[in-house]
């Protein structure tokens, strides 16, 4: 439960004096960084091309990247991006939905919060892909068993940082609020949620990557349609570089989905006095 | 009397629980659902006997040997690459795109590279669970406290000596939370790596239940992951408690200012 | 006592325990050079205790990184006992300013103050006693198995002091070591690093900005001016060596002495320049960044 809070930046005061002299971009640190990627495909290359590895089961970087863009060009391709992309998304709405709600009541009661303290510490750490097959019997190769997979793996990293940041605002400023005479609503607009929301958005940037991994998952395992089952039918239809590529493709997403979640996280939080620490999923 | 309602505060509401799914179970038999004795009847069969040894033991064994070996590599790696910040700058793009990369697509991969065998599972598990690790101890060892590092300097701390007594305590806080990621990826890869490309193992079984309809069974598969992941969790927050009791005991001093 | 001459500027003397010659630091940013330091020079004997007091931003922090070894000066050298200091050297201990950041968290009292000599590979009995010494010395024997964040501010500094005298260092450098800490815990602790001088026989250089604090430690005063730094002012500080809170503060001759150094820093501030460090400052001026 402590590593948790870790996640949402507990660490502000150490960590973030020495962050600033640790970030300060040297000259160069870009091309550097762009000539780790280009010396990792060099690398990438060679192996096959010196027989290091048989390139049947490891394609030259050149030939994925085009099989890549090939794959780009492709109806198919970004039919399966949208299928993986429909169910991450509507998982992770779902699941952030249920647990800011859920967080809220009972985050904002102590008895609540005493008498589901086991359930939801026992519930956790039930790994989500214990439920797949349950997820077949009752839904089958469709939809509904991937998003009840990403649901449920996303649900907790939501619900946890709400109760966290819910419990945080107990110890600061709600008595100050009610000596002002803010009543409940009043003091969950203008205490609790804005306390409560860089946790939730820590959750959300968390549950967000869980919610791709389970999303892919669920479409490797089960076979429900995306780019999960992509990989799986390339792989043993024997069509590798097929398969590289799809695999880079959900790296590629997987870094938009950070990128796009950290820039969701600092426009919500500009406002946000403490710049909250990053620990790394 | 305070023990008693703390116990009252854990128990009530799993109570609660079970007696409402005994009761949903107590009309028309429902095929999805078994009663609660059912399972635990099923749950001791099926799990208490030769299963035991040929299917839950190597797949834990195999979990500890990959996350242990991801550990390690992690740790090394991220104290290599977080103290030399050229090798930083050229690596990072790099492993936050390998991050990135969602574990479970690995399967497949690394079963085209290593077969089905026993050390394309750990493979599996440890290169899903070595970024978090990775990538935590880089940022920890990167943030170093300035004073505290000339501190160590002044008195002809360096070497090794400064790696073991002020980088990775330093980064510790870090690393264990990289650490608590690796551990519930490394079970659902575990999980994934059996369900898709094995003939024994704990996915294994399960998925094999779900195919004949063995329904309890099924559920009592679930229900012993569902243990793994809770005593694997119980377990690290007890050595985290203990790793971090300085952290945490500075923390709340700093909260209580 | 001491004689009464002031030591030279630029003349080495064979006694010399820290030597601070030419020193100069330039520091190179985006937004071009800046000269923190520009020519300082002066000599403490072994056995002094000299007090470093400047104006804020006079460049205080940046001349103790360079003495002790944590930062290479632009031009000019730092010689302790003779020798050419490169890097932290091993007879040199340093306390800082931010007791919360200089002490190891996840060790105990004991061990912070044992991990240098552990890590000089002391011999376990040797540095029991080293250790037991130096926590007595400080007053706080009764609390080795804290850790650190468990004791207040001024406790933690003195935690810190017990780890520099422990090391047996020859000289022992203080950045502003009390800045942080509340009034009453900085009388205690500036009555503490007199008993230790006296008792280790230790060369200090303490910096700080307090002009009180200056002339109530230090048998010497140097005076800093504003950045770029040379040195003010040098001036013996003729108090009895015995030093009271209460007496030696209310001496005619204390206030004399603070009033000077007052307004010595006042002048500093005004960008007031000693003449006798121009001619030496000529040679650098002539290129300026």
């Amino acid at each position: 439960m402590s590593a948790d809070a870790l996640a949402t930046g507990g660490r502000t005061t150490r960590a973030g004096r020495g962050r600033r002299t640790g970030k300060r971009a040297f000259p160069g640190q870009r091309l550097l960084g762009l000539a780790g990627i280009l010396g990792f495909l060099a690398t990438w290359e060679l192996i096959p091309r010196l027989g290091l590895i048989d390139a049947k089961y490891l394609p030259p970087a050149s030939e994925v990247v085009m099989a890549l863009v090939r794959d780009l060009g492709l109806t198919a391709f970004w039919v399966s991006v949208g299928e993986t992309m429909k169910a991450w998304f509507l998982g992770l709405v779902l699941a952030i939905v249920l647990a800011v709600v859920l967080g809220f009541v009972i985050g904002s009661s102590t008895f609540l919060r005493r008498a589901t303290n086991s359930t939801v510490e026992f519930l956790r750490p039930i790994p989500s892909v214990a439920l797949i097959p349950l997820a077949v019997l009752l839904f089958g190769v469709k939809l509904e068993s991937s998003l009840m997979l990403i649901t449920y793996a996303a649900f907790w990293q939501v619900l946890i940082q709400v109760l966290y940041g819910v419990a945080d605002v107990d110890m600061v400023a709600n008595n100050t609020a009610k000596t002002y005479g803010l009543g409940p609503l009043a003091r969950i607009r203008y205490v609790v949620f804005p306390t409560a929301l860089p946790y939730l958005m820590t959750g959300v940037r968390l549950a967000a990557t869980v919610a791709l991994v389970l999303a892919i998952t669920a479409e490797l395992v089960i076979g429900s349609p995306g780019l999960g089952r992509e990989i799986a039918l390339a792989q043993s239809g024997g069509a590798i570089s097929g398969m590289y590529a799809l695999v880079l493709a959900t790296g590629l997403i997987g870094v938009v989905i950070n990128a796009l979640m950290r820039l969701i996280e600092k426009k919500t939080l500009s406002w946000h006095s403490s710049v909250r620490s990053e620990v790394i999923l | 009397m305070k023990a008693l309602k703390t116990l009252g505060y854990v128990l009530a509401l799993p109570v609660l629980l079970v007696l409402l799914w005994w009761a949903s179970t107590l009309g028309a038999v429902n095929f999805f659902v078994p009663t609660p004795a059912a399972l635990v009847q099923k749950f001791a069969q099926t799990w208490f006997g030769p299963r035991f040894f040929s299917d839950v033991l190597p797949s834990i064994g195999r979990l500890l040997v990959g996350v242990v070996a991801a550990i390690a590599i992690g740790v090394v790696g991220g104290v290599v690459i977080g103290s030399v910040r050229w090798l930083r700058a050229l690596l990072e793009p790099t492993l936050e795109f390998f991050r990135a990369i969602p574990p479970p697509v690995l399967v497949p991969v690394l079963m085209l590279l290593m077969g089905i065998t026993d050390s394309m599972k750990i493979a599996v598990i440890i290169s899903g669970c070595v970024w978090p690790v990775l990538l935590n101890t880089i940022e920890g060892v990167r943030a170093v406290d300035g004073v505290l590092s000339d501190s160590a300097h002044t008195y002809g701390i360096s070497g090794w000596a400064r790696v073991r007594y002020l980088v990775l305590p330093s980064a510790s806080p870090q690393i264990l939370a990289g650490v608590r990621q690796s551990l519930s990826l490394g079970l659902i890869l575990m999980v994934i790596s059996e369900m898709f490309a094995s003939s024994s193992g704990l996915g294994f079984t399960i998925v094999q239940f779900q195919r004949s309809f063995a329904i309890p069974e099924m559920w009592s598969g679930i229900v012993v992951l569902g243990l793994l992941g809770v005593t694997m969790s119980f377990i690290f927050q007890w050595a985290e408690r203990n790793i971090l009791r300085w952290y945490h005991g500075q923390k709340e001093v700093e909260n209580a200012a | 006592m001491q004689p009464d001459t002031t030591p030279e500027a630029g003349t080495i003397r064979p006694e010399a325990m820290l030597s601070v010659r030419g020193l100069k630091k330039v520091y190179q940013t985006d937004g071009g050079d800046i000269e923190a330091v520009r020519n300082l020079t002066f000599d403490l004997r072994a056995g002094e205790l000299a007090c470093l007091v400047g104006p804020s931003g006079s460049g205080k922090t940046t001349l103790l990184k360079c003495i002790s070894g944590l930062m290479a000066p632009t031009e000019g050298e730092v010689l302790l006992d003779g020798k050419r200091v490169s890097g932290p050297p091993k007879k040199m201990a340093v306390v800082f300013q931010e007791y919360g950041r200089s002490l190891f968290p996840w060790m105990r009292v004991r061990d912070n103050v044992a991990l240098p000599l552990k890590n000089q590979g002391v011999p376990k009995a040797e540095r029991d006693r080293l250790v037991d010494e130096a926590l007595e010395a400080v007053g706080l024997s009764h609390v080795p198995r804290s850790y650190p964040w468990q004791l207040s501010g001024g406790m933690q500094q003195r935690v810190a002091i017990a780890r520099a005298i422990a090391y047996q260092p020859e000289v022992l450098l203080m950045d502003e070591p009390f800045a942080a800490v509340d009034a009453q815990t900085r009388a205690d602790l500036e009555d503490l690093i007199r008993t230790i001088w006296k008792k280790f026989g230790v060369t200090v250089l303490f910096v700080t900005h307090d002009i009180d604090e200056s002339v109530y430690l230090g048998e010497r005063v140097i005076i800093l001016s504003s950045s770029p730094t040379v040195v003010q002012e040098d001036i013996r500080i003729d108090l009895p060596v015995e030093r009271d809170q209460l007496e030696t503060r209310s001496l005619p001759r204390f206030t004399e002495l603070r009033h000077h150094v007052y307004e010595q820093i006042q002048l500093a501030k005004k960008g007031h320049r000693p003449a006798a460090a121009e001619p030496a400052q000529a040679g650098s001026a002539a290129k300026p960044a």
